[in-house]
């Protein structure tokens, strides 16, 4: 379904992603990791062209997302993605900051989104909050409540970038959950996470990245197993 | 000072009228009213050029607000009184001669202003738009603009001050604002030009004042509830 071939990115100078090339199956929940600066977030908004990129093809369903003729936009709203520090849009209300897209991409009217926009708070358990404004609620449920925008238009791909890194220990479970709930009902997920225990669990396959290079690939009774790449080992052990 | 007053008070309120022409104070305020609400969406869209992507326009804009900031604005009023009658071959009233002029001359100092606005936003709020495939209009309108203008209120305001105190140059082209109103009253009686000055400079004060303290008021209530960084420029 997504297909990288031999994908670089240079900032300036700096080489940031090495020759990447990879494949994520229609439905498959897809893992990153890697130490920091290691290129994880930048391959993973390659995806949705936050960032471009010099060298190399990104498909989706055969289509090359970088080519020029491609109407960014309209891949965009086929990508769900969501980021660590949640990007709510603060004076909207959490059911506004959901319908947005209804109302500006598929140009309903506030009262034909609305239903659709509290189906999909109900879904992430947040029904109760929908005229909050994101100032007012947790991080755990402000990340929830970006999910269910990202989600909005139905996309066929969620990526996520440390959806759980800036949120308080006690709020990391119930986005978990969430997302163990979605990756089980077959959206296709590429997660950047430093959560091994969901990446043991949840993912078909977990990536490895060091220093922009696609070190290692492998299911994670692959992954966490004493016959690992050496430096997967090293890494495990670092953040344990 | 009483005397004066009470022999002029009316005047320096509403001019000659309603014998005459609005004039005095209710003159400055209208004048400066109408200034900040033809100014601020031209202001919008400098600012908006000016964090844009597009080359062509964020040129057009620095080059204006770099033009406009290195000239005096009572240069720019000579010009739209006595150059640009002679250039479109009809003559304009004075007061919306020097509308005109405060109109160009804020344009720029304001739209600096909303664009540090729109800078201030964290970077976030324009990538979650694009992530979900918003375009242009949207993003701007829906998203942007919003945040970028409530986090400036307090500039916008203090810019209302400013063009307050700058529309006493009406004076020179016989706008009869407040201060051409009390250069006649001066010219009427020759001998109290303390009294005279120094109602006018408290009429100013008490007005920009006023306007000064709403700003800090203002500035507070909106740091409670910030929505998203954001540096507010005073430039005047
Ligand atoms: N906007 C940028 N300009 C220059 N270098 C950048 C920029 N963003 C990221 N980098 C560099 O690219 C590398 C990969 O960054 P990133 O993808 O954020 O890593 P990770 O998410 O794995 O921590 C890092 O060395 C980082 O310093
Ligand atoms: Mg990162």
């Amino acid at each position: 379904m997504i297909e990288f071939d031999g994908v670089s990115k240079w900032y300036g100078a700096v080489r940031v992603l090495r020759n990447i090339s990879a494949k994520v199956e229609k439905g498959e929940t897809i893992v990153l990791c890697g130490p920091s600066g290691s290129g994880k977030s930048t391959l993973a908004r390659t995806v949705n062209r936050l960032e471009p990129i010099q060298e190399g093809t990104i498909k989706i369903d055969g289509t090359d997302i970088h080519a020029k003729s491609m109407n960014v936009n309209a891949l965009r709203t086929g990508i769900g993605f969501v980021f660590q520090q949640f990007n709510l849009f603060p004076h909207l209300s959490v059911v506004d900051n959901v319908m947005l897209p209804l109302q500006r991409i598929r140009q309903q009217s506030r009262k034909e989104a609305l239903p659709t926009a509290l189906l999909m708070l109900e879904r992430v358990g947040l029904a109760d909050k929908a005229n909050a404004l994101p100032a007012d609620i947790s991080g755990g449920q402000s990340q929830r409540v970006a999910i269910a925008r990202s989600l909005i238009l139905k996309p066929q791909v969620l990526i996520l970038d440390e959806p759980t890194s800036a949120l308080d220990p006690e709020m990391v479970g119930e986005v978990l959950k969430l997302l163990r709930e979605l990756s089980s009902e077959g959206i296709t997920m590429m997660c950047v996470t430093h959560e091994m225990g969901f990446a043991r669990e949840v993912s078909d396959r977990i990536w490895f990245l060091r220093n922009g290079e696609l070190t290692f690939e492998a299911k994670p009774d692959l992954f966490f197993s004493s016959n690992t790449h050496p430096d997967v080992r090293g890494f495990l052990s670092s953040i344990h | 000072m009483l005397e004066i007053l009470r022999e002029y008070g009316l005047m320096l309120l509403v001019g000659e009228y309603p014998h005459g022409k609005l004039g005095g104070l209710a003159l400055t305020l209208i004048i400066s009213i109408a200034s900040l609400v033809i100014t601020f969406p031209c202001a919008v869209m400098i600012a908006l050029a000016r964090t844009g992507q597009s080359r062509p326009f964020k040129a057009v804009a620095s080059g204006f607000v770099h033009c406009v900031r290195a000239v005096p604005l009572l240069m720019l009023i000579f010009w739209a009184y006595f150059a640009l009658p002679i250039v479109i071959g009809f003559p304009i009233d004075a007061t919306y001669t020097l509308i005109l002029a405060i109109v160009i001359y804020q344009a720029a100092y304001l739209g600096e202003i909303i664009a540090a606005g729109i800078e201030g936003l964290s970077k976030g709020q324009m990538e979650a738009a694009k992530a979900l495939g918003l375009g242009y209009i949207p993003t701007t309108f829906r998203v942007i603009l919003p945040q970028a203008l409530f986090n400036v209120i307090p500039g916008i305001v203090n810019q209302l001050t400013t063009i307050i105190k700058e529309s006493s140059l009406g004076s020179i082209i016989a706008v009869s604002e407040l201060s051409y109103v009390m250069l006649q009253v001066n010219s009427n009686e020759v001998t109290k030009p303390l009294q005279i000055f120094g109602i006018l400079a408290a009429t100013y004060f008490i007005l920009c004042f006023a306007l000064s303290q709403a700003t800090s008021w203002l500035e507070r209530g909106i740091a409670s509830k910030r929505t998203g960084r954001v540096v507010v420029e005073a430039v005047a």
